[in-house]
């Protein structure tokens, strides 16, 4: 199976440049509705889901590959060299922020503008370091994904939409909206949660923007400006939207923002 | 999203509902709480307004709530039955199921949430999923028990060909020779124990690579082999049962698209069941012929006692052995490999058991 089959791609538009969107934890690529839709007249704009969320094939799920976010960086160079991209603009979102930045350490061929909105290069508190989380606050999120693998698929199980009008077809269809395998929903926590991707900033040679939101309890402001201190020549603009989802609560800033970067 | 239904801020704060109660703003801030709530957080419902809703959860569950709720509130306007922490000022967890629900949208939109207690089912749901993984560890366990067992069986099935072969090869170099008419009975004896042990062991051997996975593989070929294979077989038992009366009608079994030693196989272990329950005083019958509508028919017929209707459905199954033959019993493998053989030809071998003969029939499929 090709990568683009394994990864639900979806490519629309046109344009010599190619726009890749990526969704974080949590959600899949409905994650950019709002946003990528609007790229489509200047750019070939590309969205995917990552192994495990949305339609992507779980079958393809390998805990050694996927147990850091350098599997999910080797899937994105692989879709990107499937699709023949080169001096492709990336959009990251959360997690996907930090696998935007170890696929242009790999390949700075394949990126050369790096979107991150609301990243984090680590997740955890060190020394002088302020993630926003203790190791004891992880721990228990990932122990809470273990155990209750029911309620967390309750709630994210794709949502069925029956067709009562015509019961002779019996037909359901699942409209997947963040839908998020149970089983590989701890193992994405893990590889993001527990990253520490702080030394890979320094060899991001592509032309970066940060997106920075307010109140944002996964990615801080404090940790917004310590990956533009480390990403040489990195830019940081500060949203109003308040939150972890700026893409979903307020698109046409995050659209705005874009759109003067590139 | 109709208001219709949605109850007002002053009827919500004092509810005395069995659950939760809390709307918040488009930017998740608590804009009215009810009392319950604020009991179980140890604030009052007051002090809650303004509060961000996140700041009720534990860290954990800001993390699920910001990066998996939010997304589902916002592009589908609802979320229903998600498990949730909520934390208060102590640090005291309380585990609650979640459902909530927007009005409204842009700046105006307010959010409707819904909290239940949910430790009992917490405490059902971890026993559960620990339950789900004791199991799967005893199924992986017993599988692995299960192979190692057929490995075993397969290997000393191997291991026993050998001496079996050096004994059958004494066998063959004493039958040469000048023997008294005792001597000449033991050899034919031990002649027919080599042949039932080989056939045993054959039997079990692909009982164990059939468990294993291997399946019964066929070298399929066409030509006259069958025929020679069956005269073979049929000549081998005359010999060993030099007392019994084995009639062999061979119609045309040239040109037959089988594996021809696994025909030989098979036969063998009809013929091997036909001796252990056929009436020693009369015939066996083995016809091998094709039918009229195409198919090779390789039958064996013994005048025996019928098989009982109770042993009839479980005849081609591994390990049945009938009751009535305690010197002569076998494995109980060699109709079911017998029936294994004919499915690996998309074949089928059928019984038909009456009060004056029993028949196994072969059947498979030509061109």
């Amino acid at each position: 199976m090709s990568a683009l089959e394994r990864h639900n791609v979806k490519t629309s538009g046109s344009g010599a440049r190619s726009l890749v969107f990526a969704h974080g934890f949590g959600c899949d690529q409905s994650m950019w509705r709002h946003v990528a839709p609007h790229f489509e007249d200047r750019f070939t704009v590309v969205t995917f889901d990552h192994i495990g969320a949305g339609g992507s094939d779980s079958k393809a799920y390998d805990p050694a590959k996927y147990a850091t976010l350098n599997g999910y960086a080797a899937d994105v160079v692989e879709i990107a060299e499937e699709l023949d991209i080169q001096d492709g603009i990336f959009v990251g979102h959360s997690v996907s922020a930090m696998i935007g930045a170890l696929s242009n350490v790999a390949r700075p061929d394949i990126f050369s503008t790096l979107i991150l909105v609301g990243p984090s290069p680590r997740y955890v508190d060190d020394a002088d370091y302020e993630g926003g989380f203790s190791a004891d606050d992880i721990d228990d999120l990932l122990a809470s994904l273990e155990e209750n693998p029911l309620a967390w698929s309750a709630s994210m199980a794709p949502m069925i939409v029956g067709n009562p009008d015509q019961p002779e077809h019996g037909e359901e269809l699942a409209q997947s909206i963040c839908k998020l395998d149970p089983d590989i929903a701890t193992g994405f926590a893990r590889a993001t949660f527990t990253s520490d991707n702080r030394d890979d900033l320094p060899n991001v040679t592509a032309r970066t923007l940060i997106l920075q939101c307010r109140n944002d309890i996964i990615a801080s402001e404090r940790v917004g400006a310590y990956v533009r201190d480390k990403i040489p020549g990195s830019q940081l603009v500060m949203l109003n939207a308040s939150g972890h989802c700026p893409n979903l609560t307020a698109p046409e800033e995050v659209i705005a923002a874009i759109r003067d970067f590139v | 999203m109709s208001d219709t239904g949605v109850l007002s801020d002053e009827a919500l704060m004092q509810s005395s509902a069995p659950c939760g109660l809390l709307k918040t703003d488009h930017l998740g801030a608590v804009l009215v709480a009810n009392e319950r709530l604020g009991l179980w957080l140890g604030l009052s419902s007051s002090d809650l307004c303004g509060t961000p809703l996140t700041q009720l959860f534990s860290k954990a569950s800001r993390i699920v709530f910001e990066t998996s709720i939010v997304p589902l509130l916002s592009l589908s306007g609802q979320v229903d039955g998600a498990s949730l922490d909520l934390v208060n000022s102590e640090g005291t967890k309380t585990p609650v199921l979640l459902s909530a629900a927007v009005s409204g949208s842009g700046e105006s939109s307010v959010t409707t949430f819904v909290f239940l207690l949910a430790d009992a089912r917490r405490a059902f749901e971890r026993d559960l999923a620990k339950a789900k993984v004791e199991a799967e560890t005893q199924l992986s366990s017993s599988q692995r028990e299960g192979e190692l067992r057929e490995q075993f069986i397969a290997i000393l099935g191997h291991d026993l060909r050998n001496p079996l072969a050096s004994i059958s090869s004494a066998m063959n170099i004493l039958s040469r020779e000048t023997l008294s008419d005792k001597n000449k009975r033991i050899v034919t004896l031990t002649r027919g124990s080599i042949q039932r042990m080989s056939l045993l062991i054959d039997n079990i051997m692909d009982f164990a690579r059939n468990r294993l996975g291997g399946g019964i593989n066929l070298t399929l070929s066409e030509g006259s082999a069958l025929e020679n294979e069956i005269e073979q077989v049929v000549a081998e038992l005359r010999s060993v049962h030099p007392d019994r009366d084995v009639l062999l009608d061979l119609g045309n079994a040239d040109d037959v698209k089988c594996d021809v030693p696994r025909l030989g196989q098979l036969l063998s272990n009809l013929l091997g069941n036909a001796i252990t329950h056929g009436d020693p005083k009369r015939p066996i019958h083995v016809v091998a012929r094709k039918s009229a509508d195409n198919f090779f028919e390789l039958s064996v017929k013994n005048f025996g006692p019928p098989i009982p209707p109770s042993a009839m459905e479980r005849l081609f199954d591994p390990f049945v052995r009938s009751d009535n033959h305690g010197d002569q019993m076998g494995l109980g493998l060699g109709l079911h490999i017998a029936s294994e053989i004919a499915k690996a030809h998309d074949g089928s071998l059928d019984v038909q058991s009456t009060d004056s003969h029993t028949i196994f029939t072969l059947r498979i499929p030509q061109g």
